[in-house]
């Protein structure tokens, strides 16, 4: 999976049902499109005309010198420039508009949809990953669209009216200088498709290089230990050559392409001054100055030409970008309200709807029981982690989960915050179905802490206001009084201002485990779940967290992954999970009785609090 | 600024030559250009405008004579025809190799420069690599090499390219006539002053638009990671709007640069008009007067499109020359900070026979720099020693200093007081690659290259005889073979990111593996069995003590289990030897080393005990 999401970065042709996709992006910038285009289209007019403006005035000014129509002639000129400009700063504007609009708009929707997105999207997929369909491949395709417009009406109408200005003045030539406009199209189209391959080469080879360089910093003591320099360095060699190879090949196809389309210019002008001149010399009426007008639209065919090849290209080059990002607007979500509960929110009163936590699809705001009816989930068809589950929680009920990793303790909790949903049997809220709730809904009544809890940067403060957003200074510090975080958050710098840095790295994770149960206690939630830490707090703090938990957890659902002892043996439901399945239910005192598989996860977590006590964070090892 | 341009010149170095080449291609296919529209300019003064009534310019006659006369061309005008398009292909020969060879040399010296960083970075020291982020070395070397190939392969040439293309038709056009040059030129001084000035002025806005999709990228990364929180908190709404905040500033940044920029194209579109018309105007004016022929006029016309778009771009360049020029100091930053090479020992080392002795004598040591040394030393005065064939365990609390002793032997760094021999020689005395072929290590988070498991454990074996035999015995030995085996690549199995992603425990016991493949004389196992449950543990260690003699052995753990059996343990607390003995004899003493073996070891019902400690509290 992951190998097919790297590769096909490079790759990727011409496919119009996803550019028709896109297309739809443009319509909000229908004035500015507009803009590029007539933009586009002045300057290619003002084009066509110059030549024949500069050979009218030669034959002026050769045959009837400042007399005559010279003048006026020349302000026609003059003033063309201006307009000229003006359409030059037109287009520019309006291409602006036009990319940064789409842009945006492009990243808003792909957003929106990562915020509906079902967990199963992102296990496989790396958030860098995600993060370039937003950054990098929405940037491609609106840096692209724009100018593909412009030149679109500037090639196109640069050349055809160059053609007319050229079959006004003199038709037969007109067809001897045209010969040359195919070898340009078809010289333009080869090489740009050549250039192309050996760019996306070269940008291929690139990223290789640099991950080399990042795995070489990475692993940097490794390679030291194990006197590897000479053989990384000959394997890295290996890559900068490629490097060499597809920039050189690219610069030479592209060091070929120039003159060639430079020549086949020449030759043209060459034709025109052959036939033009013999034309002129018999006596056929064509002027001097008509002949030099059309000495320079045998030149000026290769510019848009080549232009428009290269915006071909450009295509080609965004189409593995918009067929990301079109799939990616296009996944339906596995996890969303059906029409029904769809159907009820819309009809439940807005004004109950904004608040947090309360209903909003009509049923019951409250939840006094959680029951799980023969429910069995796998991530991966045929590797079931949960087998026929029951389990029946009431409010103020704690609900331990313990057991080894990868056993289903976390598929558990996912599934009653409906970040999954079973695959067989049901999840009951109260008795009803909970796919027959809001998916909202029940979210905005869960309070999660995970095990490395996730603040983002911002202060403190801030964070914990993502338990309410409307949550005034008074209960913010309220809250984190509760959970007794407020002591540390006042000896920080500047207190509740205190910046947390990225993902909150500025704060130690016991720390954050704090910061992150205010943030919960300030929801108020009424089912709670937390995947307790095992050895990254020191004893002083994990005093604190204990009664910040212990503040919480009454008269609430409770489901928490735990390792602390203290935390276990309060527990009103111990469950043992063991490859999918209950092995041990029961309390504390029940289990530890029986001698079995609680007894020993317990015996040996309590060695392991020992040793953190005598050793220090870190000392716990895996048993 | 001089530096940088003297390390142009340096890395320049082989190439020069090319480089020459490359600039008489360039002002050869830069003169050929001009005379393409001579011919026609000599065709249209001598034979279209046949009724001249000024004198024919001498340059004119001079070149319709060269194809045979002003009578035998006018009958073949395909002759001027087809001279135009061979000069224009002599002009596109020498504009492709021009290109060919600055290029050349423009890659070949930045596929050098990479090479050179690359080694030079695997061999950085220690100490250095603590100091400097990755992220800010790689940079370094990717997106500053970049930039000062884009330097040489583009900027340099199209400067030259620029000066050329004006210089060179300069005599002609002022020995065709000197009022239309001057009129042909007086602008551009200006043109180049308003391009620099303006993308001078324009750099913040690039470096605000970075700055805002910098931080739009950071909004999405911390989403996205965070996003486990944002649905357990219904918070979808709150993120999209802050979201399309930050997304929207961008946009602005963006739109801000884009508006700028049309005002300047705009603008120096006009000024290079300006240029044009006033060519054009003084032409006409001439050409009314009879002062100047239609051709020559026709000339400067052509010629004027040659040079003025280079000029403009100019300005674009030089303002963008800055930041070549502080990539260069930045990149010559590294290359310039001495890597662990200089000033090592050369003496080679190579103890005879199977393990080598190790000595540790009152050995000091401090992360701090040398001259200014940490205030708690995180060895201090350590002393201890194995014998060759020896094992020895080191046991004690995180940030004991027990790292840093594998770290001290590893020579990634060197110790301040006190003596380390090795095989009874000084440890600062054998070169860095020396000792460390000698000690295979494994650490607690080993690193695995992203490369398949058999070019894992073969990284650094020898020679290739039996390579694979080895491979896989090594692999049983660390009890990895049979999870390999499952796999459906088996030892073609890619690891990393592209590839499979194996559990702590696995890349131990892989990284296990590739240490007994190098059959070292010293084997360090730091805390590298942490990850694997105590059964395979058991399994390994006893595969281990079958082969111990070949080499010494050192075996950090927390798990007394890994270590009881070695020859003798240390147990460090703050950089300091607190017990040392054998098992026997620290367990029979009272300490640190007895608490954690009763821990470790007991069975009695924990929750009895806690439940009498809670009572004896209340």
């Amino acid at each position: 999976m992951s190998t097919s999401h790297l590769d096909d970065e490079f790759k990727g042709n011409f496919d119009p049902r996803v550019w028709r996709k896109l297309l739809v992006y443009l319509k909000g910038e229908r004035r500015a499109v507009a803009q590029v285009a007539i933009g586009g289209s002045i300057i290619a007019v003002i084009e066509a005309l110059l030549p024949i403006l500069v050979g009218r005035m030669i034959d002026e000014a050769d045959q009837h010198g400042l007399d005559g129509n010279l003048l006026p002639t020349f302000v026609l000129y003059v003033s063309l420039f201006a307009f000229f400009a003006g359409g030059v700063w037109m287009f520019i504007r309006a291409a602006g508009v036009v990319a940064t609009g789409v842009g945006h708009r492009l990243r808003r929707d792909c957003f929106a949809k990562l915020q509906e997105l079902s967990f199963s999207y992102f296990d496989t997929r790396p958030v860098g990953w995600l993060t370039s369909r937003l950054t990098s491949d929405c940037g491609r395709i609106s840096g692209t669209l724009p100018w593909v417009i412009l030149d679109l009406f500037w090639g196109s109408l640069l050349l055809l009216g160059a053609v007319i200005a050229m079959f006004v003045i003199e038709p037969r030539l007109a067809m001897y200088v045209l010969v040359v406009v195919p070898f340009l199209v078809v010289t333009s189209v080869v090489f740009q498709q050549l250039m192309l391959k050996s760019s996306r080469q070269a940008r291929r080879t690139n990223s290789a290089m640099t991950a080399s360089y990042n795995e070489e910093l990475l692993g940097a003591r490794t390679t030291k230990a194990l006197v590897r320099e000479e053989k990384n360095l000959a394997e890295f060699q290996r890559l900068s050559t490629q490097m060499n190879t597809w920039m050189l090949k690219n610069a030479i196809q592209s060091s070929v392409y120039l003159p060639l389309i430079m020549s086949i210019g020449a030759a043209g002008a060459g034709i025109a001054l052959w036939k033009g001149g013999n034309d002129l010399l018999a006596g056929s009426g064509l002027t001097p100055g008509q002949l030099i007008a059309f000495l320079q639209f045998a030149t000026l065919f290769a510019q848009p030409v080549q232009e428009l090849a290269q915006r071909f290209a450009d295509i080609l080059n965004a189409s593995s970008a918009a067929e990301r990002v079109v799939s990616l607007l296009e996944t339906t979500p596995e996890i969303r309200d059906s029409d029904a509960v769809r159907a009820r929110v819309a009809a439940t009163p807005s004004g109950v709807a904004q608040t947090d936590g309360g209903s909003i699809d009509g049923g019951s705001p409250r939840i006094s029981e959680v029951v799980f009816e023969h429910v069995t989930f796998w991530y991966k068809p045929g590797v079931p982690v949960l087998h026929d589950f029951n389990l029946t929680v009431r409010k103020g009920q704690t609900v331990a989960l313990v057991g080894a990793t990868g056993g289903g303790k976390s598929t558990i909790v996912s599934l009653v915050a409906r970040f999954y949903e079973p695959r067989e049997g049901r999840i009951l809220l109260d008795g009803v179905e909970y796919r027959d709730r809001s998916l909202h809904w029940l979210q905005s009544n869960l309070g999660v802490i995970q095990q490395v809890p996730h603040l983002f940067s911002g202060t403190v403060l801030e964070n914990i206001r993502y338990g309410r957003l409307d949550a005034t200074r008074e209960e913010i510090e309220a809250a984190a009084r509760r959970v007794n975080a407020h002591d540390f958050i006042s000896a920080l710098e500047r207190g509740y201002e205190f910046q947390v840095g990225e993902g909150g790295d500025r704060l130690s994770t016991g720390q954050r485990q704090l910061v992150a149960l205010a943030r919960a206690v300030l929801r108020d939630p009424q089912i709670f779940i937390m995947d307790e830490a095992t050895s990254s707090v020191d004893t002083a703090t994990e005093r604190l967290i204990q009664g910040g938990i212990e503040a919480i957890l009454r008269d609430r659902i409770a489901f928490v992954i735990a390792h602390r002892l203290s935390t276990i043996r309060r527990a009103d439901i111990i469950l043992v999970i063991d490859g999918g399945r209950v092995v041990e239910r029961g309390t504390h005192r029940e289990l530890l009785a029986r001698r079995g598989r609680y007894f020993e996860l317990y015996t040996n977590q309590y060695a392991a609090e020992r040793e953190i006590e005598l050793f220090g964070q870190g000392a716990a090892t895996v048993r | 600024m001089p530096r940088a341009f003297s390390t142009i010149w340096q890395v320049t170095e082989g190439h020069r030559t090319r480089y020459a080449f490359a600039l008489a291609a360039l002002i050869a296919s830069g003169a050929v250009l001009y005379t393409v529209p001579l011919v026609s300019k000599s065709v249209i003064d001598v034979i279209i405008v046949r009724g001249a009534k000024e004198s024919l310019p001498p340059t004119s006659v001079w070149i319709v004579d060269a194809m045979g006369g002003a009578a035998h061309v006018r009958d073949r005008l395909w002759i001027p025809g087809l001279v135009m398009l061979a000069i224009t292909v002599l002009a596109g020969v020498l504009t492709h190799l021009r290109t060919r060879l600055s290029s050349g040399a423009a890659e070949a010296v930045a596929r050098r420069l990479r090479d050179n960083l690359y080694d030079h970075m695997q061999r950085l020291t220690c100490r250095t690599l603590d100091q400097r982020p990755s992220g800010d070395l790689l940079q370094r070397c990717t997106s500053d090499v970049e930039t000062l190939r884009n330097f040489l392969a583009g900027q340099v040439i199209e400067i030259g390219r620029a000066v050329a293309m004006l210089v060179i038709p300069l005599p002609l056009m002022f020995w065709l006539d000197w009022r239309l040059t001057i009129a042909s030129i007086v602008l551009l001084p200006v043109i180049v002053t308003f391009s620099l000035v303006f993308f001078h002025r324009m750099r913040p806005v690039f470096t605000a638009k970075e700055n805002a999709e910098g931080k739009m990228t950071t909004t999405i990364t911390e989403n996205l990671t965070g996003i486990r929180v944002v649905r357990a908190f219904a918070r979808q709404d709150f993120e999209q709007s802050k979201f399309e905040g930050s997304s929207g500033e961008f946009r602005d940044a963006d739109m801000k640069l884009f508006r700028l920029l049309a005002t300047f194209w705009a603008s120096s579109d006009l000024l290079c008009f300006a240029q044009s018309i006033l060519a054009v105007g003084t032409g006409l004016w001439l050409l009314a007067h009879d002062r100047v022929s239609v051709g020559t006029f026709f000339w400067f016309i052509s010629v004027i499109g040659m040079f003025i778009w280079p000029v403009r771009m100019m300005g674009r360049i030089l303002a963008d020359l800055g930041k070549a020029l502080a990539a260069i100091e930045r990149i010559r930053e590294i290359v310039d900070t001495p890597d662990e090479r200089v000033g090592d020992a050369t003496e080679p080392f190579a103890p005879s026979g199977n393990g080598v002795s190790i000595e540790f004598r009152d050995v000091t040591f401090g992360f701090g720099a040398p001259d200014a040394p940490a205030a708690t030393p995180v060895l201090d005065r350590v002393s201890f020693s194995i014998p060759a064939g020896g094992t020895l365990g080191i046991v004690g609390p995180s940030g004991a200093g027990k790292s840093t002793i594998v770290h001290l032997l590893l020579r990634f760094y060197d110790y301040e007081h006190g003596s380390i021999l090795v095989a009874g020689r000084e440890l600062r005395t054998i070169p860095r690659q020396a000792i460390r072929g000698a000690i295979g290590s494994v650490l607690q988070q080993p690193f695995l290259y992203s490369k398949t498991l058999k070019d894992n454990i073969l990284v650094s074996a020898a020679g290739d005889s039996n390579t694979e035999d080895a491979m896989r015995s090594a692999a049983a030995v660390a009890s990895v073979h049979s999870s390999i085996e499952e796999f459906p690549q088996q030892y073609e199995t890619l690891v990393g990111e592209r590839g499979i992603t194996l559990s702590g425990g696995q890349r131990q016991r892989v990284a296990i593996a590739r240490s007994l493949v190098q059959d070292p004389k010293i084997l360090i196992l730091d805390d590298a069995l942490s990850a694997v449950d105590t059964h395979t543990e058991a399994e390994i260690l006893q595969s281990f003590r079958s082969r111990t003699a070949k080499h010494t052995t050192i075996v950090i753990a927390h798990r007394l289990s890994t270590l009881m059996h070695a020859d003798r343990i240390v147990v460090l607390d703050r950089g300091h030897v607190v017990q040392s003995g054998t098992h026997e004899e620290l367990v029979a003493q009272p300490g640190m080393y007895r608490t954690l073996w009763e821990i470790q070891t007991q069975t009695e019902d924990p929750d009895e005990r806690e439940n009498a400690e809670v009572a004896h509290v209340h």
